[in-house]
């Protein structure tokens, strides 16, 4: 057991250091990390800033280097993502490419799907979608109805998606649909990376609790696609949306790191609000709550770290990644909501009117979509018991 | 960076496992809280023959000469079996001092005597209603010529009757000290009930006992401080037994539930019961990341070690007793039973929590050491 970064890796961070203090938006380090309001000034701005991570080549470190990544070791994607956190970088507006499909075609796809989609996720050319949720399908996901039928070389599809985070920005979906109706609904059910710039696609986006707009209703009326778009086999679409899962799953549980960073602001919030003359953090009820939160995000961390050694070990990612992602989307859910409520009645207060910053009200909003998208709480709960404890399975599954 | 035990460490693990396997588990402690103490006076022996007993002591003195990290897994299989008397104390308190600030000749008598399983000791620091604080101490050591005359009551000693020596927090003339004693006929020793009839606590009254003034360990006067000390490493060893114990509970609960059939299925199928299994199981993990970090920060003196330990004890104390109480709950009326061993964790976790100072005091010790 040893938990030291090596001074290789302590190399490491420094050379991303400095890349990101050289390479970071203007005035982003000094606190100005305002992004565009407008729509298409945003998108730019963030694929600009993909492009920009992608020549200093910090774009997809876990890649392999062929495919222009830089073979990084586990360790340095932890610095990575540490990091990132700690300068609170901007969003990657291709996350979904980069951690979900990519590796999903690498380990998947055909050679020729590899060629013509990875080097475009890379430089933020394409961006991607993920369109597994329907209205009569989202926990049950083998219950997906959008139907994609062949017709002479095309591929015709018609149903709807929905929550579909970065629809409407982006250029590719990796699609689920029912291509025959067999007596498991696991069965028959294939994915095709679809062109979502095409007049049988269209998105609507869905205003969401917290006011933004970036999960969106697909709508597709006689959709096209071809062979070469479908990962894996016909009706054998299953597996490959399983993998897609994981990889999800895995990247949610990296968010432990920006708990790390949102717990820290925590503990500076509540040094610097006062009740009676007295730091919050003197309270023997703040500090108690405080160490109770300290504990958790540490024993989140730490289950990161031990499920990340076990990866290494068996050399894929096993069903952990759903404990991980019930506790860092649970442990960030209460961490705001208190946030919020150590600032006293003017706790409600939003935007250009927060009492501090609308960082914690916005996060505070933000976090209940935490334990929905990706799988919802309950669900993992169901995985947990059932993957790795050996339960009897819920009966309809 | 890697988070897990060395395949050495688990092939130890995998010895005591089978020892105690072999010696029937929970029995031992069942026997034990019937008094029936010689069994597991055969067991002290026997895990001293695998070890045990020596894991951190030097092998000049007949230990293994190994690391604190070596003990989680042994003190993890404790846990799970229960074990009565002052396993935790001997080795995790005692050993870590004496190693310490020993003489050289209480290291030749006591270390050499515990890794050879003939000598186990214990902590006899509370003091009849009266709590953790280092004022409340009366029990007093007199100087007189080259003796310490040790008058008063220590309560809530693990292991008291069955212990060979025991470390007491005594006040000397100008602070606290902490002093060994052995057994002997001049100190009274009474069982006291507890609600975990598996541990075997004691009321300890010294009527002006004589010892002499060698057996004072670490600085006289110091007494406080290398208490602290000593609290460091039994509470990172305290978590290893919790986890133990919990993983036990959580297998319980696992088996139990698919087997048991209502409805005409197995209960494990309803989710009541399966997301709350879900929740034990990552309390243990939590428990068990945090505790091998305490571990692993206390052994390389890391910065961060009081506050790895301290925040890992309240957060284990308040684990283990969570996950006890829903294993009774998952178990339904057999789990009210004394026939199943449900109400021995509970109450085992019970005396944890509060064992030498209350999650919220450990809570605090958490909040300074974060520099709150
Ligand atoms: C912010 C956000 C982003 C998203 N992004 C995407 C995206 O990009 N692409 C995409 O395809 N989808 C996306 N989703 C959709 C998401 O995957 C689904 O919302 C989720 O899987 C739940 O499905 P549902 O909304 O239909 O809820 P339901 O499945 O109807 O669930 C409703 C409630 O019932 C519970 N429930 C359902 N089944 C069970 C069961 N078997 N046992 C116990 N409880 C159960 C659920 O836990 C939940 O509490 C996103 C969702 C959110 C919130």
């Amino acid at each position: 057991m040893d938990f030291s970064f090596t001074k290789k890796e302590e190399q490491f961070r420094q050379e991303l250091r400095t890349w990101l203090e050289e390479n970071l938006p203007e005035g982003w380090l000094a606190g100005n990390r305002e992004l565009p309001e407008d729509e298409e000034e945003y998108s730019a701005f963030l694929r600009n800033w993909q492009k920009t991570l992608h020549e200093g080549g910090w774009a997809a470190i876990a890649w392999p280097k062929k495919y222009g990544g830089r073979d990084a070791t586990l360790m340095e994607e932890i610095i990575y993502q540490q990091e990132m956190v700690r300068v609170k970088a901007p969003p990657l507006v291709n996350y979904v490419g980069i951690h979900m499909v990519a590796p999903t075609l690498m380990q998947i796809g055909t050679e020729e799907q590899k060629e013509e989609y990875i080097n475009k996720i890379l430089i933020g050319e394409e961006v991607w979608c993920q369109g597994y949720s329907e209205p009569n399908a989202g926990s049950d996901l083998a219950a997906i109805q959008t139907s994609a039928v062949k017709e002479g070389d095309k591929w015709i599809i018609n149903g709807q998606k929905v929550w579909t985070s970065f629809g409407h920005l982006a250029d590719r979906c990796f699609l689920l649909t029912r291509t025959s109706h067999k007596e498991k609904k696991h069965q028959g059910i294939t994915v095709f990376l679809l062109d979502m710039k095409q007049p049988g696609v269209e998105t609507l986006p869905i205003v969401q609790m917290d006011g933004k707009k970036e999960f969106n209703e697909v709508y597709l009326n006689d959709a096209v696609a071809y062979d070469a778009d479908i990962v894996g086999e016909v009706d054998e679409g299953w597996k490959v949306t399983m993998a897609l899962l994981m990889h999800e799953r895995t990247g949610i549980g990296a968010q432990v790191f920006t708990l790390e960073q949102q717990f820290e602001d925590l503990v500076k919030l509540t040094k610097e609000l006062h009740v009676n003359d007295q730091p919050l953090i003197k309270d023997p009820f703040v500090r108690q709550k405080m160490v109770d939160f300290y504990t958790r995000f540490r024993g989140s961390l730490l289950n990161y770290y031990r499920h990340l050694t076990k990866t290494l070990k068996d050399g894929h990612p096993g069903a952990e990644g759903s404990m991980d992602k019930l506790m860092v989307s649970e442990l960030t859910k209460e961490l705001f909501d208190y946030a919020v409520s150590v600032q006293g009645h003017q706790g409600v207060l939003w935007k250009k009117d927060a009492l501090v910053d609308s960082y914690w009200q916005d996060n505070f909003l933000q976090s209940f979509g935490m334990t929905i998208g990706g799988g919802t709480s309950e669900i993992l709960r169901n995985t947990i018991a059932e993957r790795i404890l050996g339960l009897p399975k819920d009966l309809g599954r | 960076m890697d988070f897990a035990l060395s395949e050495e460490q688990e092939m130890f693990r995998g010895y005591v496992r089978k020892y105690l396997d072999g010696a029937g588990q929970t029995k031992i402690a069942r026997e034990f809280a019937k008094g029936n103490t010689d069994g597991f006076q055969a067991i002290w022996t026997g895990l001293a023959d695998l070890g045990c007993t020596g894991i951190t002591i030097p092998e000049a003195n007949g230990g293994l000469g190994l690391g604190a990290l070596d003990l989680v897994p042994v003190l993890e299989e404790m846990g799970q079996v229960l074990l009565p008397g002052s396993y935790l104390e001997t080795v995790a308190f005692a050993v870590p001092l004496l190693e310490k600030y020993g003489t050289e000749a209480q290291k030749e008598k006591y270390l050499t005597e515990i890794a050879a399983g003939s000598r186990s000791m214990t902590l006899a620091w509370l003091e009849p209603q009266k709590g953790y604080n280092p004022e409340e101490i009366s029990c007093s050591a007199r100087v007189e010529g080259d003796s310490l005359v040790v008058d008063g009551v220590k309560v809530l000693v693990p292991g008291g009757e069955q212990a060979d020596s025991y470390v007491v927090l005594v006040r000397t003339d100008e602070g606290l000290s902490l002093v060994i004693m052995d057994r002997t006929n001049d100190i009274e020793v009474n069982a006291q009930r507890c609600i975990d009839e598996t541990l075997g606590l004691s009321e300890l009254t010294f009527r002006q006992v004589h010892i002499l003034q060698s057996q004072i360990l670490g600085p006289v006067n110091q007494g406080w401080s290398v208490l602290q000390e000593g609290l460091l490493s039994l509470n990172a060893a305290l978590t290893s037994v919790i986890v133990g114990g919990m993983e036990k509970v959580i297998d319980m609960s696992v088996e139990y539930v698919k087997i048991r059939e209502q409805f005409g299925q197995p209960i494990g199928r309803f989710q009541a019961l399966k997301h709350r299994i879900a929740d034990m199981k990552m309390e243990l993990e939590t428990t068990r990341s945090l505790s091998h970090y305490a571990n692993w920060a206390l052994e390389s003196g890391e910065a961060d070690c009081e506050a790895a330990i301290y925040s890992a004890r309240t957060f284990a104390t308040e684990a283990y007793i969570n996950v006890a109480s829903h294993n009774i709950q998952n178990h339904g009326g057999i789990g009210f039973t004394e026939e199943i061993d449900c109400h021995l964790f509970l109450k085992r976790a019970r005396f944890y929590e509060s064992y030498l100072g209350s999650s919220q005091h450990y809570k605090e010790q958490a909040a300074l050491a974060l520099a709150w």
